[in-house]
């Protein structure tokens, strides 16, 4: 008795110390978010003023009244979250299809097939944005969406995502399926109901970072669109500004605000999956 | 026979409809002419060019204007894309920094045989002097329709807190120097502890706004960036003169704002800020007494520099022609008139007029034409060359240089024109 | 006996023509679930890659719409004709070497940290995910603030203790560092998810039955998680080498490549060459210098896990 209670003491205390590093180690990292919120109530020229303020004298509601006005917001706002959502689907889809295979079905060729994929993983968007945009003019794709939401699901992005399911489903022990086919189960019923469940951690995690990685998306969206109805928000973003090209601050920060919320819902939510408790991994020893 | 000749009718008939067909559908063909500017289209200047596009349209059967906005931040990454894609922009606004390598690449139109052609247009009235950079002998390629001097707008509650003349006031007892205005700045900085210039746009350190900031200083004491062969001055006697003078503004009368300081203007940390007439909008509100000063004098007297916003024609357009009818409707003198209201005009008829004068409510008669009419007739452009972009990166080291303590100024700038003397030359 | 051998054969050839073995019948199933991703990738990837390795052999003017054939110019160029390249490079490696293990490390930790926390985790899971959303813009502006020569929080604080900050912005010798530094910070979160969601799936069992053996907490960590976490260590490695090299807002809004240039990289001098000074060809010469330096490093972090990880096929 007197030995679990000096266990739990410990245990106890360690605890006590994890929680303050991590609340010293977050101090950095989350206090640019709140001035950011702040400010974005902020009126004009307090938004810089010298000494800074994180907290605003007074609620200027009317900041995020004029994001509506200035642009059509909610209009491309719309946009983001659509395609958003389209290719953070599409990339989970075929990504976990194409990491498993890799991961899991010996075919020939599966190597080098791989080694090519991983190839697109070195290709950030300036390099092949000239040839990307020639061709999506000879299409007359330019002022669509369509690049926005193909060319992600199958270029790095969704190479990324391959890589990482693959290494996911590395990891699964093959001894589940080994059985599951000795049971008679075909390939495709051994993916959906053995490996896809238990990749719930990495799927949250691919969906997260798809949906993020799509959501902050600027020079695809720049390069491929024209009106201003079908921009995307981070394009948006740059476009709160006065006549004389200079960034109106607290409506544009008021406009980020905005756009920050959803994700991070999305993310609190999906990170729940990420990091569900396993008690049934299934396996012994 | 009696068939035959009315068979003949029919097909004579039948063509004759054809044509009239034909015809009146290439009459009826519209055109509609994309013109990219960096102002949204609802908004009072917007507005303006608007109203102009309507009144062209109305006088043209068949053409209609389409205005894009690109924002201002992407508008020269985004243009040449959409120039060379599916549906490109006919005409649209071009600023005088990218004049040089846009001019050279070919793919601006001449507008010459129209302008020149008509003499209720008045070509003469356009200030030469503005219509340098836009000229490549005999050809020209845009037309500015406005032209921005660099000024000082100055916060006078501050000058007088610390109880040194204001800007104004060294105007009128003839005492307006860099010198002075710096003894000024450092009282202010010493007493009131903030900084007293800051630079354009505050984009000194960051490279982006260096050449704006330094060159109007260089140029009031005799120096240049280059000269006309583009040979490399800037380490000449009267440049290292003036840049020992900002020098030390920065470094030892801190005066200027220090490199990374976080300065600004329109928030009460800064007694000064270099800009242009666009930097007055912010200030509607401000709870302080500002006004505008053209630039100081230094040792060799005033020198007034300017940016320009110009209409230009692209060359790949289908509309090509009736673009180019446009523009020099848009810059005729009635329009130019009506636009000056917010853009001061390079036509000098337009600029002896009250226009300017009265255009903005906020700012004194006095100031405006000190600061900005004076100014507009005598000043220059900044230096230009077709190779800027590449220039300007490689200067980026040796401006970096000279932003610290010690630095010997004679020395940077041998460098720095021992490493962009080659790109100048070709 | 011939009938026999008749209804034998005949019973060969049933099998024979109408089943596919077991293999083939796998095989197939790979290949159709590859097929999407795979044919996606030629087509929005491998091509547009040709094509800029075709651009990269010619003179090209994006602004006047210009192109000619230019052999190894543009090659021979960025080998010995730029200096700002050579800068432009030397930076790069140091970046991508400065924030590679600094944002795995510190994702490691975090993760392990959160890992222990039975209550209260969520919290602090969104604390350190914040910066991931808010925007660069944003981030940039705080903390071009916060690293001040002057008046800069940081050396604020520093100054109570008695510490002179550098300009961490302005001085050549730091401005690296704190650009490093703000981007870690601003990104492993990311990471951090990664790792965790790994070190969810590591049975507790395995560590409990070390801690009744008598391993210590470091020993545990060493011999047990860490070999575990093998593959999706190197899952984040390889993504972090390849993110640092795709970084482009971050600088360009913290320092604009200065000071003196130092902070200007690889993909920031694409994009200048590209859209500042318009010649396409020269811009994809770089961007294939950018190509293989990525390409390199993830062969190179492939090849070493064959040594360092046993739990993959």
């Amino acid at each position: 008795m007197s030995r679990a209670l000096v266990f739990a003491s410990r245990e106890v205390r360690q605890n006590i110390l994890v929680y303050l590093v991590l609340s010293v180690l977050a101090v950095p990292f989350v206090f640019p978010f709140v001035w950011m919120l702040g400010s974005s109530f902020k009126p004009a020229v307090e938004v810089f003023a010298y000494p800074p303020t994180i907290f605003p004298s007074t609620l200027q509601w009317e900041n995020y009244a004029r994001v509506f006005t200035l642009q059509p917001f909610a209009q491309q706002y719309f946009n983001s979250v659509y395609i958003a959502v389209i290719v953070t689907f599409g990339t989970v889809v075929f990504s976990a299809l194409a990491g498993y295979a890799f991961a899991r079905i010996g075919f020939v060729g599966r190597g080098l097939m791989f080694l090519l994929l991983l190839s697109a993983l070195m290709m950030p968007e300036e390099v092949t944005i000239i040839p990307k945009f020639n061709f999506v003019q000879w299409a007359r794709l330019d002022n669509t969406h369509w690049p926005l939401i193909l060319f992600p699901i199958f270029g790095a992005q969704g190479v990324i995502a391959t890589f990482m399911m693959r290494q996911h489903f590395l990891s699964i022990p093959q001894e589940l399926e080994e059985a599951a086919m000795l049971d008679g189960l075909t390939r495709w019923g051994i993916f959906w109901q053995i490996a896809l469940p238990l990749a719930k951690p990495i799927l949250s995690a691919v969906t997260i970072i798809t949906f993020l990685t799509t959501w902050n998306s600027f020079l695809e969206p720049l390069v491929y669109l024209k009106d201003v109805e079908m921009f995307t928000l981070p394009l948006a973003l740059r476009g709160f500004a006065d006549e004389f090209g200079q960034p109106i601050w607290e409506v544009q920060l008021a406009a980020t605000t905005l756009s920050v919320l959803p994700i991070l819902i999305f993310y609190v939510i999906a990170q729940r999956f990420v990091v569900e408790s396993f008690a049934s991994s299934g396996v012994k020893g | 026979m009696y068939h035959d000749f009315n068979k003949k009718r029919l097909v004579v008939l039948f063509f004759t409809l054809m044509l009239m067909v034909i015809n009146v559908a290439a009459q009826d063909n519209p055109i509609v002419l994309r013109f990219t500017l960096w102002i949204p289209v609802d908004s009072p200047r917007g507005e303006l060019f608007a109203e102009i596009a309507e009144e062209f349209s109305a006088a043209n059967a068949g053409v209609s204007i389409q205005y894009d906005y690109i924002p201002f931040a992407d508008y020269t990454t985004t243009l040449p894309l959409q120039l060379s894609g599916s549906n490109p922009p006919d005409a649209g606004w071009l600023t005088e920094n990218v004049a040089p390598t846009w001019v050279q690449s070919g793919i601006l139109a001449d507008l010459s045989a129209s302008l020149l052609a008509d003499e209720a247009y008045d070509f003469a009235d356009l200030a030469p002097s503005a219509m340098e950079l836009w000229r490549s002998g005999d050809p020209i390629f845009g037309v500015p329709f406005s032209t921005s001097p660099f000024l000082l707008i100055y916060n006078r509650d501050l000058f007088e807190a610390v109880g040194v003349d204001a800007p104004d006031v060294m105007i009128e007892n003839g005492a307006y120097t860099w010198e002075n205005l710096a003894v000024a700045l450092k009282t202010i900085r010493e007493e009131a502890g903030v900084a007293g210039l800051q630079s354009f746009n505050g984009g000194l350190y960051s490279g982006e706004r260096v050449w704006h900031t330094v060159i109007p200083l260089v140029r009031a004491y005799g120096g240049d960036a280059w000269d006309a062969d583009n040979t490399c001055t800037l380490n000449s006697p009267e440049s290292v003169a003036g840049l020992q003078v900002f020098h030390d503004m920065i470094f030892t009368d801190r005066s200027i704002e220090a490199p990374g300081e976080v300065v600004d203007f329109y928030t009460g940390s800064a007694a000064v800020l270099m800009g242009q007439l666009s930097g007055v909008g912010p200030l509607a509100e401000a709870s302080f007494d500002w006004d505008i000063a053209p630039l100081p004098d230094g040792a060799a007297g005033r020198a007034s520099v300017v940016g320009q916003a110009a209409f230009v024609v692209f060359n790949n357009s289908p509309n090509r022609d009736t673009a180019i009818e446009f523009v020099k409707f848009l810059t005729n003198k009635e329009n130019t008139l009506r636009i000056a209201r917010y853009f001061p005009p390079i036509r000098v008829s337009v600029l002896e007029t009250d226009v300017l004068l009265t255009a903005n409510p906020t700012i004194a008669a006095k100031s405006m034409k000190a600061a900005v009419i004076d100014a507009t007739l005598s000043g220059r452009v900044l230096p230009s060359h077709r190779n800027f972009p590449t220039i300007d990166l490689t200067s980026r080291a040796y401006w970096d240089q000279l932003w610290s303590p010690d630095a010997d100024v004679q020395l940077v700038m041998d460098e720095m024109c021992a490493a962009i003397q080659p790109l100048l030359s070709k | 006996m011939s009938a026999f051998t008749n209804a034998q054969h005949q019973q060969k050839k049933y099998y024979r023509t109408s089943r596919l073995t077991l293999k083939e019948r796998d095989s197939l199933f790979g290949y159709l679930f590859v097929s999407p991703m795979l044919i996606g990738f030629i087509l929005t990837v491998l091509v547009p890659l040709g094509m800029v390795f075709y651009y990269s052999f010619q003179t090209r003017n994006m602004l006047a719409q210009t192109w000619s054939y230019a052999g190894l110019d543009n090659y021979a160029k960025l080998l010995g004709g730029d200096p700002i390249f050579s800068k432009v490079l030397g930076n790069t490696l140091i970046f991508t070497a400065g924030l590679v293990p600094l944002n795995v490390i510190l994702a490691l930790v975090l993760a392990v940290l959160l890992n222990r926390l039975m209550h209260g985790s969520t919290l602090f899971r969104v604390l350190f995910f914040a910066p991931v959303v808010t925007s660069a813009a944003a981030w940039a502006i705080v903390w071009r603030f916060v690293l001040q020569g002057e008046n800069g929080t940081l050396n604020s604080i520093l100054g109570m203790a008695g510490i002179e900050g550098p300009n961490w912005l302005r001085d050549p010798n730091w401005a690296m560092f704190s650009v490093i530094f703000t981007r870690v910070l601003k990104n492993v979160g990311l990471n951090m998810i990664i790792l965790l969601a790994a070190l969810q799936s590591i049975p507790r069992e395995y560590e409990e039955a070390a801690q009744v053996d008598g391993a210590t907490v470091w020993g545990r960590f060493i011999n047990i998680t860490v070999p575990l976490l093998g593959p999706t260590l190197l899952l984040t490695t390889v993504l972090t080498v390849v993110g640092s090299l795709k970084v482009f807002d971050h600088i360009v809004l913290m320092t604009n490549g200065g000071p003196a240039n130092s902070t200007m990289v690889l993909v920031n001098y694409v994009y200048f060459q590209a859209f500042k000074v318009f010649d396409t060809g020269y811009a994809s010469a770089l961007a294939m210098i950018l190509f293989v330096l990525a390409l390199g490093a993830t062969v190179i972090q492939w090849q070493l896990r064959k040594r360092f990880i046993y739990n993959e096929v």
